[in-house]
């Protein structure tokens, strides 16, 4: 026996168990429970009923549908921004400035804070009974809170929109730094010299160079806000609902039957993220090859 | 073709308190190819990007045809810099990288494939056009990049250290080709190194710069023979200096007076010979020192031997066969043609 050959397979075994038992497992009883697995309450059989009832037959699946359109509309729209607002951020910050280091500082100070905290942190600021609203009321521009725009739980999820962007424009904003520090500025002084004007160093060296990292942060980011129930709980409408929130009550639901629909909603949220990262790496993939 | 022009040109970082560039000033003829050269850190590629744009002097002026072009953003100043590490766009093909200067200009797709072909068959890499960076040698990729500058016909190609990334041969093709395209389309041309070798067989002529500071802008061949200072004789490879006082058309220095042709600094201090022109003595010659070989060391095409004459030591290179009329140890006795020593300032 070739133990040299068995070394690797063997040192990694450990870790390969706990992320097979953990990450495995857990998807495989969860896929489970999705097709009404369920023998505490004495299902035992695997049915699809779960997944049609929330999708549509059953008194959800109005929601589901308007719910996974805000869904993909704010986890887009918010890492759109957040990357664009992260990229003009760090173009700045690259540059020499007085006051460069504590503005760097600030950019990043609010990625440890919880999510939950920045989206009570939008209540108090943007609700229209929130601290804006009052400073407005006190200059006089608004007669009273009604007149404030509803920048929270509002029904095309711009509060959720405006905490994500918060929040993410600064992880966002580490990584398109580290990429810019990492390349320098030479490849934009070559295309300077060669009489590129800002824009279009920009637009033809400056993003090209930096997609490949801002597109796997997008992914992160986009799966994350894709599948995350704090910020719109806090933050959103009762209809629509983003699908996190909507699965989280399947789940709260005390009436056991609909676990299998939470089930059923947490493996499609799942599976739409996993068909956009295979989407986003064959099409890294391809791009790598032509490069 | 254009005329460059440095004005007393400084430029001080603000985290340094002594200026990488200190009061330079620079006439490079049009159409001339020009060698910035100097160990590193002394100025040279501070200097380069000034011109390109890409650096604000602190003070100073740069002329292109004597006009003032420090207002002229660098896209627009036809100044072109090919960098050191080639630099070449990755996610474009050849002939994008090539054409991007002149798609920046917005000329039509037509005109710049033509132009492209053209300048890669110029830099004599015909047929690459769809091949990508990565597909192509070190020496390929600083070819693509030259090419890549003189499509946009610069007014002043600035070339920061072309060959360095190069291994031996390549350099030789490299040095070759860029003498070669210099000559035949005119551009006047700037490039840093800091091999002395380099720029002597490259350059018209030479801005030697240590510290921040012009030493010595000359042709490259009086670096050689006339040298303005000791470090600058060092600086080109001589080795032996000895320092004495000058009186009339001779000079007395640690190993003895000799007779010198060449005018030298009023207060000249120092006698330098180079080691290739140090002579084995026949009998009866003038300018004659005697002394006790050190050392010799065979390389090659000639033998290097180390003379002790009066405590000091005279570098000489001579013919190989020397090393088999003497041996370590032996007495012999060299000969300074007058018309080889040069007097240096004092220090």
């Amino acid at each position: 026996m070739d133990w040299e050959r068995l070394r690797i397979p063997l040192m990694l075994g450990p870790t390969l168990l706990v992320i097979t038992v953990l990450f495995f497992g857990s998807l495989a009883f969860g896929l489970v429970q999705s097709l009404g697995f369920q023998p505490q309450i004495g299902n035992t059989t695997l049915t699809l009923d779960a997944y049609i009832s929330v999708m549509f037959t059953g008194r959800e699946a109005g929601q589901f549908w308007s719910g996974l359109l805000l869904t993909l509309w704010v986890a887009g729209a918010s890492t759109f921004l957040s990357a664009a607002l992260a990229v003009g951020l760090a173009l700045l910050l690259r540059r020499t400035f007085f006051g460069k280091k504590l503005s760097v500082f600030l950019f990043q100070l609010n990625l440890p804070i919880p999510h939950l905290v920045i989206a009570i942190g939008m209540l108090l600021l943007f609700s229209q009974s929130g601290l804006l609203a009052r400073f407005a009321g006190e200059l006089g521009l608004i007669s009273g809170p009604r007149d404030f725009p509803i920048l929270t739980r509002d029904r095309y999820g711009i509060g959720i929109i405006l905490a994500y962007v918060w929040k993410e424009t600064a992880f966002f904003g580490i990584i398109v730094m580290a990429i810019l520090q990492s390349l320098g500025d030479d490849y934009e002084a070559v295309a300077q010299s060669l009489g590129a004007n800002r824009w279009q160093r920009f637009r033809t060296v400056t993003l090209p160079l930096i997609m490949p990292g801002l597109m796997s942060a997008s992914i992160i980011v986009f799966a994350f806000t894709f599948g995350s129930f704090e910020v719109p709980r806090i933050l959103g409408v009762q209809h629509p609902q983003m699908l996190p929130v909507l699965t989280l009550d399947f789940f709260l639901n005390p009436d056991l039957n609909a676990r299998a629909e939470g089930m059923a909603s947490s493996i499609i949220i799942a599976l739409i993220v996993l068909a956009l990262v295979f989407l986003y790496m064959y099409v890294s993939a391809r791009t790598i090859r032509r490069d | 073709m254009t005329h460059l022009a440095i004005r007393g040109l400084s430029k001080v970082y603000a985290a340094q308190a002594a200026p990488a560039v200190d009061d330079l000033d620079l006439d490079i003829e049009s159409g001339s190819l020009t060698a910035l050269l100097g160990p590193s850190g002394c100025g040279k590629t501070t200097t380069m990007k000034m011109i390109a744009g890409l650096l604000k002097p602190t003070t100073g002026d740069i002329l292109f045809d004597e006009r003032s072009i420090l207002s002229i953003p660098p896209e627009r100043r036809g100044a072109v810099m090919v960098f050191q590490n080639h630099l070449l766009f990755p996610y474009m093909s050849i002939a994008q990288n090539v054409g991007y200067g002149l798609k920046m200009r917005r000329m039509e797709r037509a005109e710049i494939d033509r132009q492209v072909a053209e300048m890669l068959e110029l830099v004599r890499l015909p047929g690459m056009e769809d091949r990508r960076p990565k597909e192509l040698s070190g020496g390929q990729q600083q070819r693509v990049a030259l090419a890549r500058a003189l499509v946009v016909r610069p007014k002043i190609l600035l070339l920061d250290e072309p060959l360095s990334n190069l291994d031996a041969h390549l350099r030789f093709e490299m040095r070759d080709l860029i003498r070669d395209i210099q000559q035949q389309m005119g551009i006047t041309t700037v490039f840093v190194t800091h091999d002395q070798e380099e720029a002597v067989v490259l350059a018209d002529k030479i801005a030697l710069i240590f510290d921040g500071r012009l030493q010595q802008y000359d042709k490259p061949l009086a670096f050689y023979e006339q040298p303005s200072s000791r470090r600058i004789a060092a600086f080109f490879g001589g080795v032996n200096f000895f320092t004495g006082t000058q009186d009339g058309d001779g000079f007395t220095s640690t190993i003895g007076r000799f007779s010198v042709t060449r005018d030298g600094p009023a207060d000249g201090g120092i006698l330098t010979i180079r080691p290739e022109d140090v002579r084995l003595s026949e009998d009866g010659e003038t300018n004659t020192v005697s002394g006790t070989i050190d050392s010799q060391v065979y390389v090659g095409t000639h033998a290097r031997l180390r003379v002790t004459v009066d405590d000091h030591t005279v570098n000489v290179v001579a013919d190989a066969d020397v090393m088999k009329r003497y041996g370590q140890g032996d007495r012999i006795t060299l000969q300074f043609p007058e018309n080889k020593l040069w007097i240096l300032p004092a220090e």
